[in-house]
C-alpha cells in the first residue's frame, strides 16, 4: 500500500507537466521571450493582460510573455534555441539592435514585412533603424535615443544654456565644474566615457551622415569595411572630445554615471531617452533635470541621433503574430507604453491626438527628446557589427588612452580601426565569405 | 561466474553512460570542431588546421584574459584560505555560545550567486557606496583596474567561505581528541596544539579545500558577468568570461571551441595534479 502510495505521488510531477503541455484547442499561443523588469516589466505585463481580455479574446490568441533576462540574455537564449531545437523557439522575441546582425543572416527568422504587420503608421526613423537587405527584420516596439541630460537647476544658477556644440560645452565646462580647497574636483562638467552607441550619433551625425562601417553601417549586405578611419569621424570627435577633456572637468568613469548625476556630482550626462523616468525619480526632486539635444561634434554635424532601443522579432508564420504585432504598436498601447516607461512613441496617428499632446505637455524633457528624434536625419542609423560586446569596450579604452595617458589620437584611430576590421574580417571568415 | 565479472562494470554503467554523454562526446566534439572552420548557424565549411588557435593568442584581450585569471587565483587563494581557515580553526571547540558564530561563518552557503553580486554591487558601486561609507573612502571600486578586482576576490571569497569554512570546521572536529587531551597535559597551550596537531591532522581536507579553491579560481565567470562585466576596461575579464563573450554574445563557435578545449585541458592537468598529490600521502 505504502509503495503504491509512493510510487503514485512520484508519478505526479509527470502528470502535472504533460497536463500543463496540452493547449486547449480554440486558442492560439503566441509566446514572447522578453527583456522588460521593473517598472518596464509591470507596464509590459499590464499590455499583454489587456490584449488576452480584449483582442486576443475576440480572436482567439493569447500571448504567453516569458521573461529572460536582459535583451543579450534574450538574443542568447533565442540563438541557443535555434541551435539545439528550433521548435522550442519563441513566436517572438523582443531584443535590441545587438541582434540584428545575428538575425540578418538567421534563416529561422521570419521578418516583420514577411508576417504582414501594418506599418504604415510607424514612424519613419524608427522603421529606418531596423531596415536592410531583408526589409524590415523586426517590429519597432521600445524606441529611444541618446539623449543629453543635465543639472537644469545648476545652468540657470550660472546663467548657462545647455551646450549646443562640444567646443560650446568646453568652453562652459570650467563654470559647471567645481573643485575644493585643496583642488580636487568636486563637480564634473560631465561624467562618462563614450562607446559604441554614443558613437552611433557623435560619428553618425558628422557632415549631415556618416557611417562607421560599410553596407550602411551593415544593414545592407555583409560589412567588409571600417569607414571611420579614412572619413576621419573617429579622429575629428576625439580632437573635440579631448579638448572638453582638458578643461580638466569631465570624469572617465564607466559605471554609476546615473547615481554620480543625481548626487549631483556631474553637471551632465547622456543616456538613453529610456532613462527618463528612471533619471527623474533617482534625482527624487533634489533639483530640476534637463533634457536637452546630444551636443554636435562640429556645426557639420547635423545628422543628429539614431534610433535605438528594442524590436519584436517573429520566428512563426502563425497570422495570431500580426495581430500581436499590429496590438504592440496601436496608438493605445505606445500611448500607454510611452506614459508607464518613458520610452518613445511611434506611432505617429497619435502626434495629432489630444491626450498625447497633454501627455507631451506635462512631460516637457519627454518632449525634447521626440523632437530631436523628428528633427534628425533618418539615415542615421545604429552600427551592426559583430563582436559588438568587444568593441564597446575598445572605444571605452581608447578614448581613455588619448585622454588620460597622452595617447596619440592618431594611434587610437587606427587601434580602433584594426579591431573593428579584424572583427568584420573574422566574421566574413567564420561565414566562408 | 560471467554475472560475476559483469556486475562491476553494470554498477559503473550509470555513470559511464552519463559521463559520456555529458563530458566525454561533448568535449571530444569540441575539440575536433576547434580544429575546423564552423559558421554562426553552425555549417561547416572547411577545416581551419590551427587557425582558430592562432586567432586565440593573437587577441590581445585574450592573452590579458590569461593574465587576469592568474592575478586573480594569486590573490583569491591565500586570501580565501587564510580566513575560512583562520575562522574554522577559531570556532573548533564546541563552546557555548558556538552555534551562533558557526551560524554566521556558514550563512554565505545559504544565499545565491546572484543575490550576493548584487548586493556587492550596490556595496561597491559609485562614491556613496557603502564601502566607503564604512571605512569613510572617497573612491570608486569598480572604475579602477586594481580596486575592481579587490571588489571580484571580495565576492569570491564570499561566495567559497561557507562550503570552505564548513569543511574545515568538521575536519577539525574529527581530529582524535585523545591527541589533543594528551597534549594539553603534558602544557601544550592553544595555539600550538593548533600548529602541531590539528593543522597536521586536517591537512588532506586543507588542501582539498585549496584544490576546490584553486577549481573556481581558474574557472571563474559568473561573479565577473554579474559584478564588473569584465570592466573597467576589460581589466577583469578572465579567461571563461572571456570564452562567454566569444563564444556566446558574438557567436564565435570556432573560437569558443578552441578556449573551452584549452580550458578542459588545463583542468585535466589541475586534477592530475591533485591526483598526484593524494596519491603521495
Amino acid at each position: 500500500m505504502k509503495r503504491t502510495v509512493l510510487v503514485l505521488l512520484m508519478l505526479l510531477p509527470l502528470f502535472t507537466i504533460s497536463a500543463g503541455g496540452s493547449r486547449e484547442s480554440d486558442v492560439s499561443v503566441i509566446t514572447i521571450w522578453h527583456s522588460n523588469s521593473g517598472r518596464v516589466g509591470q507596464a509590459f505585463d499590464t499590455l499583454v493582460d489587456t490584449f488576452n481580455d480584449g483582442i486576443g479574446k475576440e480572436n482567439g490568441i493569447r500571448i504567453e510573455a516569458i521573461y529572460q533576462g536582459a535583451a543579450n540574455d534574450v538574443l542568447t537564449k533565442v540563438k541557443a534555441a535555434a541551435q539545439e531545437d528550433r521548435s522550442t523557439l519563441p513566436d517572438i522575441a523582443q531584443m535590441d539592435a545587438t541582434a540584428a546582425l545575428d538575425m540578418k543572416s538567421a534563416d529561422y527568422l521570419i521578418t516583420a514585412d514577411e508576417t504582414g504587420a501594418d506599418t504604415s503608421c510607424i514612424m519613419p526613423s524608427a522603421l529606418k533603424a531596423l531596415d536592410s537587405d531583408r526589409g524590415l527584420l523586426a517590429m519597432p516596439f521600445n524606441c529611444s535615443s541618446l539623449l543629453f541630460y543635465y543639472n537644469k537647476t545648476l545652468f540657470d544658477e550660472k546663467g548657462l544654456e545647455a551646450p549646443r556644440t562640444l567646443d560650446e560645452f568646453a568652453s562652459i565646462a570650467p563654470e559647471l565644474g567645481e573643485k575644493d580647497s585643496s583642488g580636487n574636483v568636486v563637480r564634473y562638467a560631465f561624467s562618462g566615457v563614450p562607446t559604441t552607441y554614443e558613437l552611433g550619433t557623435f560619428i553618425g551625425a558628422q557632415n549631415g551622415l556618416s557611417y562607421m562601417i560599410d553596407a550602411e553601417n551593415g544593414h545592407f549586405g555583409v560589412p567588409e569595411k571600417v569607414l571611420f578611419g579614412e572619413e576621419g569621424t573617429f579622429r575629428n570627435f576625439l580632437e573635440h572630445w579631448k579638448a572638453l577633456y582638458d578643461t580638466g572637468y569631465v570624469s572617465n568613469i564607466t559605471s554609476g554615471v546615473r547615481d554620480e548625476f543625481a548626487a549631483g556630482r556631474t553637471a551632465s550626462m547622456l543616456a538613453s531617452s529610456s532613462n527618463l523616468s528612471t533619471v527623474i525619480a533617482t534625482v527624487a526632486g533634489r533639483f530640476e533635470v534637463g533634457t536637452a539635444f546630444v551636443p554636435m561634434v562640429d556645426e557639420e554635424a547635423t545628422g543628429g541621433v539614431n534610433i535605438g532601443g528594442g524590436a519584436l522579432f517573429s520566428f512563426s508564420s502563425e497570422p495570431g503574430v500580426k495581430t500581436v504585432l499590429e496590438f504592440f504598436t496601436s496608438p493605445e498601447s505606445q500611448l500607454y507604453w510611452a506614459e508607464a516607461t518613458g520610452y518613445m512613441a511611434i506611432n505617429t496617428e497619435l502626434y495629432e491626438t489630444d491626450e498625447y499632446k497633454q501627455f507631451l505637455s506635462e512631460n516637457p524633457q519627454f518632449e525634447v527628446a521626440m523632437e530631436q528624434t523628428l528633427s534628425s536625419n533618418p539615415e542615421v542609423v545604429g552600427i551592426w557589427l559583430p563582436s559588438a560586446y568587444q568593441i564597446y569596450y575598445s572605444f571605452q579604452s581608447e578614448i581613455r588612452a588619448v585622454t588620460e595617458s597622452g595617447k596619440s589620437i592618431d594611434d587610437a584611430v587606427s587601434a580602433m580601426e584594426s579591431i573593428v576590421q579584424g572583427a568584420i574580417d573574422e566574421y566574413r571568415n567564420q561565414n566562408g565569405l | 561466474m560471467i554475472k560475476k565479472k559483469a556486475e562491476p562494470y553494470l554498477l559503473i554503467l550509470p555513470a559511464l553512460v552519463l559521463a559520456l554523454a555529458f563530458y566525454i562526446v561533448p568535449f571530444l566534439r569540441s575539440v575536433i570542431f576547434s580544429f575546423l572552420r564552423i559558421t554562426q548557424g553552425g555549417e561547416l565549411i572547411g577545416i581551419a588546421g590551427l587557425d582558430n588557435y592562432r586567432s586565440l593568442f593573437a587577441d590581445r584581450a585574450f592573452l590579458s584574459s590569461i593574465w587576469h585569471t592568474l592575478l586573480f587565483v594569486l590573490l583569491f587563494i591565500p586570501v580565501n584560505t587564510f580566513l575560512t581557515l583562520s575562522a574554522a580553526a577559531l570556532t573548533r571547540r564546541k563552546r557555548k555560545h558556538g552555534a551562533i558564530f558557526e551560524f554566521i561563518f556558514f550563512s554565505p552557503l545559504a544565499v545565491s550567486l546572484s543575490a550576493y553580486a548584487a548586493i556587492f554591487s550596490e556595496m561597491f558601486r559609485g562614491r556613496v557606496s557603502i564601502i566607503n561609507r564604512i571605512f569613510s573612502l572617497d573612491m570608486l571600486w569598480l572604475e579602477s583596474p586594481e580596486s575592481a578586482m579587490v571588489a571580484l576576490v571580495a565576492l569570491s571569497v564570499f561566495l567559497d567561505f561557507g562550503l570552505d569554512y564548513i569543511l574545515l570546521l568538521s575536519a577539525f572536529r574529527t581530529v582524535d581528541r585523545s591527541m589533543i587531551e594528551a597534549a594539553e597535559i603534558d602544557g601544550c597551550g592553544s595555539l600550538s596544539t593548533l600548529f602541531h596537531i590539528e593543522l597536521p591532522a586536517i591537512r588532506n581536507m586543507l588542501l582539498v579545500t585549496i584544490f576546490l579553491a584553486l577549481k573556481d579560481a581558474v574557472l571563474i565567470s559568473a561573479p565577473v558577468m554579474l559584478l564588473t562585466e569584465g570592466g573597467p576596461y576589460r581589466s577583469t575579464e578572465t579567461i571563461m568570461y572571456y570564452y562567454y563573450l566569444e563564444a556566446f554574445r558574438s557567436s564565435n563557435l570556432q573560437k569558443g571551441r578552441a578556449i573551452s578545449s584549452l580550458m578542459v585541458v588545463l583542468s585535466a592537468l589541475i586534477v592530475t595534479l591533485m591526483g598526484r598529490r593524494r596519491n603521495d600521502e
